[in-house]
């Protein structure tokens, strides 16, 4: 399989990047995301996913537009009220002809999941599940502008072992945008470059300025059996 | 005063202007001024989260303002479809509260730079190069050195630089835009930006951040006001502009 | 001596087309592999095989191309076995 010229033009800048290139491009083009919780804190990192070149994002969000939602980046005021991944769907299909961007079918099996969900429980369930599906995942944690990012390769500990010990965070404030493009940045590498990554590892933004640790498993945590087949 | 208030202008409305434009009205900035002089190109698309599909070969500048418009009614968001160059930079400058630099060249960073101090308004400098995020508060008032503190002169014109810097990755630039964002809301706020006197650098493949001190270069021209503006440099071929530090939109 | 296997005229592109295109030229090719390159003269000439080389593959040789209109070069590179690609 090769890039065809349109596509080669499209993502030109970024098939220059050492350690992207061709067949990197065709992971990211190849690949099923499912994106929990398409709202306003998340909307940066549609975006970013949709013109990074990310094949298909399924988004995941039973909710309707809220007034909260008008902080992101694609919610327009006659969004209020209506369906999220609807609206989503409508502002982000139009960046880009490569991809294809749908509501989260129940069931469907993707290649990595990217989660925003909007409370720590439903954060922990999508984890769970992509850790049991062995596919890659990266999970925000808000908290006011910043907060943090913890990414999950197939095998690395599990989200419980690496989230916040402190618990919820302030609620998301304006510039949360960098937060969620951070996340963006963590998925598309754990899907395009995985070796770039490596290792699971938590990212915290404060300020402005970030920190990096890696990932440590939790004695006893249950992530650190083999997944039962079947 | 209230951030509806405040007003910002952003120096490019691409990979690094284009976030910080939108995070900027949605956060509520009541006055965005935005100078782009250039068109959308398909090699944008990768990054660029103000342009669609079907805006290829339109201006950036009206597209990116109707987007704006569009989203955040109640911000007025005043597009110049026109070089920043040394005939309006201070004057663009002196209208507004901060200045965010998302240009994607050398020249201009150094104009960018040169002319907010003689303006007397903080700028935040943002690039993004590869995989590395470069964020970097000019304050007129503050302790820290400005670009030409930093790097003395733009590299000359013929020092054409390797065609790979002109690789970014896509939401690296979203990354470094939203930071810029973040960094003028706290400057709007009249709190201490995170960049002032301090290069912060992020490299996304090792996830690591670093921090350089900048300080004030003694004898520095621009610092002195002695300076004249922007730099003697112009883009290269391929709007590459990295030197050995160099950043890119 | 192996002859090469591709050849991409790219005297019709500039920067950084000119690279994206040999790049991934390149990433299909076998270390070992030999790419010969048409270039314009000036700034594609002068800086794709410095991108190459930094890229961890080998310049042959950088030279006019008999018979055809001054300007343009035949660049002649060898696919390198552990290009810059490969990260630290």
């Amino acid at each position: 399989m090769a890039l065809t010229e349109d596509r080669v033009a499209r993502w030109s800048r970024q098939l220059i990047v050492p350690g992207f290139g061709e067949a990197a491009q065709e992971r990211l083009q190849a690949a099923r995301v499912r994106v929990v919780g398409a709202d306003g804190v998340s909307s940066a990192a549609l975006v970013a996913l949709v013109q990074a070149g990310v094949g298909r994002l399924w988004l995941d969000d039973p909710e309707a537009v809220g007034p909260a939602d008008r902080a992101g980046w694609l919610f327009p005021p006659a969004s209020v009220g209506s369906d999220r991944a609807a609206a989503a769907r409508a502002a982000l299909a139009p960046l880009s002809a490569y991809v294809s961007v749908d509501a989260y079918p129940t069931g469907g099996v993707p290649d990595a999941t990217l989660v925003c969900a909007p409370s720590a429980a439903q954060a922990m369930a999508a984890a769970e599940a992509a850790r049991r599906a062995r596919i890659p995942h990266v999970v925000v944690e808000v908290d006011g502008d910043g907060g943090a990012v913890i990414s999950v390769p197939p095998g690395a500990p599990c989200y419980a072992c690496a989230r916040s010990a402190a618990g919820g965070g302030r609620p998301p404030a304006a510039g949360v945008a960098a937060l969620a493009s951070l996340a963006a940045v963590e998925l598309v590498q754990l899907v395009a470059t995985p070796e770039v990554v490596g290792a699971g590892r938590r990212i915290e933004l404060v300020r402005g300025m970030t920190s990096v640790r890696p990932t440590v498993r939790l004695a006893g945590c249950a992530c650190a059996e083999a997944p039962a087949q079947g | 005063m209230p951030l509806s208030a405040k007003s910002a202008l952003v120096i490019g409305a691409g990979g690094l202007g284009g976030p910080a434009l939108l995070t900027l009205a949605a956060a509520g900035v009541g006055r965005l001024v935005l100078v782009e002089n250039d068109a959308v190109d398909t090699s944008n698309l990768n990054r660029q989260p103000l342009f669609k599909e079907a805006d290829v070969g339109e201006r950036k500048a009206r597209v990116a303002a109707a987007r704006l418009a569009a989203l955040f009614p109640s911000v007025v968001v005043e597009p110049r479809d026109e070089r920043f160059d040394a005939g309006n930079a201070v004057e663009l400058i002196r209208g507004v509260d901060v200045v965010l630099d998302g240009s994607d060249n050398f020249a201009t960073k150094f104009l960018a730079s040169d002319a907010a101090l003689r303006a007397g308004r903080p700028l935040v400098h943002g690039g993004v190069l590869r995989t590395t995020a470069q964020l970097l508060t000019i304050s007129p008032a503050g302790l820290g050195g400005c670009l030409r503190c930093l790097f003395e002169a733009p590299p000359p014109p013929g020092s054409v630089p390797s065609c790979a810097d002109a690789g970014i990755l896509g939401p690296v630039a979203s990354f470094a835009g939203g930071l810029m964002a973040a960094e003028a809301l706290r400057l709007l706020a009249g709190e201490r930006g995170a960049y002032e006197g301090r290069l912060f650098t992020y490299e996304a493949r090792t996830a690591r951040g670093r921090l350089v001190l900048v300080r004030k270069r003694q004898g520095c021209a621009a610092c002195a006001g002695t300076q004249p503006l922007g730099g003697t440099a112009s883009a290269s071929a391929c709007e590459v502009t990295a030197g050995r530090s160099g950043e890119l939109a | 001596m192996t002859a090469p296997v591709a050849r991409l005229d790219l005297r019709a592109y500039a920067c950084p087309l000119t690279w994206v295109k040999t790049r991934i030229a390149l990433e299909r090719l076998p270390v070992g592999g030999r790419l010969e390159l048409w270039l314009r003269e000036g700034e594609p000439v002068e800086s794709v095989p410095r991108s190459a080389e930094e890229d961890g593959h080998r310049v042959l040789s950088v030279e006019a191309i008999p018979g055809e209109p001054p300007g343009a070069y035949r660049v002649l590179v060898e696919k390198g076995a552990a290009p810059a690609a490969a990260l630290p």
